[in-house]
């Protein structure tokens, strides 16, 4: 099980969208593989996520409770590959 | 094989036109071509209206379309360029690098509202504590790289860099008075993140390439977002300049009483980023003095829609503090400038 976490700005500014929505399309192509995947969005000035994750830049991306990506916006194929690392690390992390 | 020469060729394409932008802003002060727009107001009065702003803009536009476009792409490679882990990781350690960090590095890469939200909490939540974050509230309108660059090719460099300084000055203490204010401490007491079982973070590198057209892509996401403001501005500015009376700006806009209102109007006519610098650089042309001029774009950090958003996460009691500390400073800066330079 997979688990994609779109660290942004709430209400969403353009550039989290964007990366919402290439996070969403990254999880539909890899849907089709037979990857369970969901896709969550995370408020970024919330006290949770802040104590989670640290002081980070938005639109963030994160896989499985790890950060990969702060402050830009990756393409689906990227993040599709981003994943990809994760499920061959397997338990450990990156 | 072949992927890596194509991405090879591509690197040295975008390279080339990132060098040709910085090439072209270096080769305009050369020559000392000047970047800011020329027309006087006496240039408006026998203008048709409707001509006024077409007018004006192709005036700001021939001039300083290479100072635009070197600004914006400035700000998008400084913002995918700038270590982000120096943010990430001293951010949140102790009040000492807070403070230095968030008034000295972060404003740089504040060009959107996009970082300036989650940072400002960020760093309010993860350690450094109210202080460091309201610093950094005022300093990254002041001392974004867009503005700077702005500020210093079309209204003057002198101005730009004490309004950095001023800004800072201002920016610190208003943090440190707020950090011992009751309230102050009280939110951040409230607000304090206590069980630390952080998530590792692991940022994936991406190659030069990729790099550098992420950073076009987000100076383009830049202009687009600011621009259109800009554009209205102009047009604002161009009318101003063919009906506001010359010796009314003299007038109220000079002297002591001048840096007041200065001050006054600075803050709730703030629109977003460059504007300001526009509508400055108009009321200069129109006879406002240079210390008054300080105090007008210094106004812009208390501004009300970052007022708003700031009092929902630290209360209204912390923002007016601010506000008037940033107030303050705007007026006594001013006034300091005026006298040192003579231009009360």
């Amino acid at each position: 099980m997979i688990l994609i976490e779109v660290i942004g700005v709430e209400p969403p500014c353009a550039r989290c969208a964007a990366a919402q929505k290439n996070a969403l399309q990254a999880a539909e192509m890899l849907r089709k593989d037979g990857v369970e995947i969901d896709v969550k969005k995370l408020n970024i000035a919330s006290k949770d996520v802040i104590s989670q994750y640290g002081v980070i830049l938005s639109p963030a991306i994160a896989v499985n409770n790890q950060v990969r990506v702060a402050g830009r916006i990756p393409n689906p194929d990227e993040i599709v590959k981003i994943i990809k690392e994760t499920i061959a690390a397997g338990d450990k992390k990156i | 094989m072949k992927y890596d020469k194509i991405q090879k060729i591509k690197t040295i394409i975008l390279l080339s036109f990132v060098l040709a932008i910085f090439l072209a802003l270096v080769y305009s002060r050369i020559m000392a071509y000047t970047l800011a727009p020329t027309m006087k107001p006496a240039s408006f009065r026998d203008l048709p209206l409707w001509y006024v702003p077409i007018a004006y803009i192709w005036d700001y536009m021939s001039h300083g379309w290479i100072c635009l476009l070197f600004a914006f792409v400035a700000a998008g490679i400084v913002y995918e360029f700038i270590p982000k882990d120096i943010i990430t990781k001293y951010m949140g350690s102790n009040k000492a690098t807070g403070y230095a960090l968030a008034a000295g590095v972060a404003p740089f890469f504040t060009v959107c509202s996009c970082t300036m939200i989650p940072l400002f909490s960020g760093i309010l939540y993860a350690g450094a504590g109210i202080g460091p974050a309201i610093a950094f509230l005022l300093m990254a309108p002041a001392a974004n790289i867009l503005t700077i660059l702005l500020t210093g090719e079309i209204i003057s460099w002198q101005i730009a860099i004490v309004r950095i300084f001023v800004s800072l000055a201002t920016a610190m203490v208003a943090g440190f008075v707020i950090a011992n204010t009751p309230w102050g401490k009280e939110i951040e007491n409230q607000h304090k993140v206590t069980n630390v079982q952080r998530s590792s973070i692991a940022i994936v590198k991406i190659p030069l390439d990729e790099k550098l057209i992420n950073a076009l892509k987000f100076s383009w996401y830049l202009a687009k977002q600011i621009l259109p403001f800009f554009f209205v501005g102009l047009i604002a500015v161009g009318y101003a300049m063919r009906f506001l009376p010359e010796d009314i700006v003299g007038n109220y806009l000079t002297g002591f009483r001048g840096i007041l209102i200065a001050s006054v109007i600075g803050g709730p006519l703030y629109t977003p980023t460059l504007v300001e610098i526009v509508l400055g650089k108009g009321l200069l042309d129109l006879g406002m003095s240079q210390a008054a001029l300080l105090s007008w774009l210094m106004g812009q950090p208390y501004d009300i829609p970052n007022m708003m958003a700031a009092s929902k996460i630290i209360r209204w009691k912390s923002v007016l503090t601010y506000a008037l500390i940033a107030w303050m400073g705007s007026v006594i800066f001013g006034t300091l400038y005026g006298i040192v330079t003579g231009g009360l």
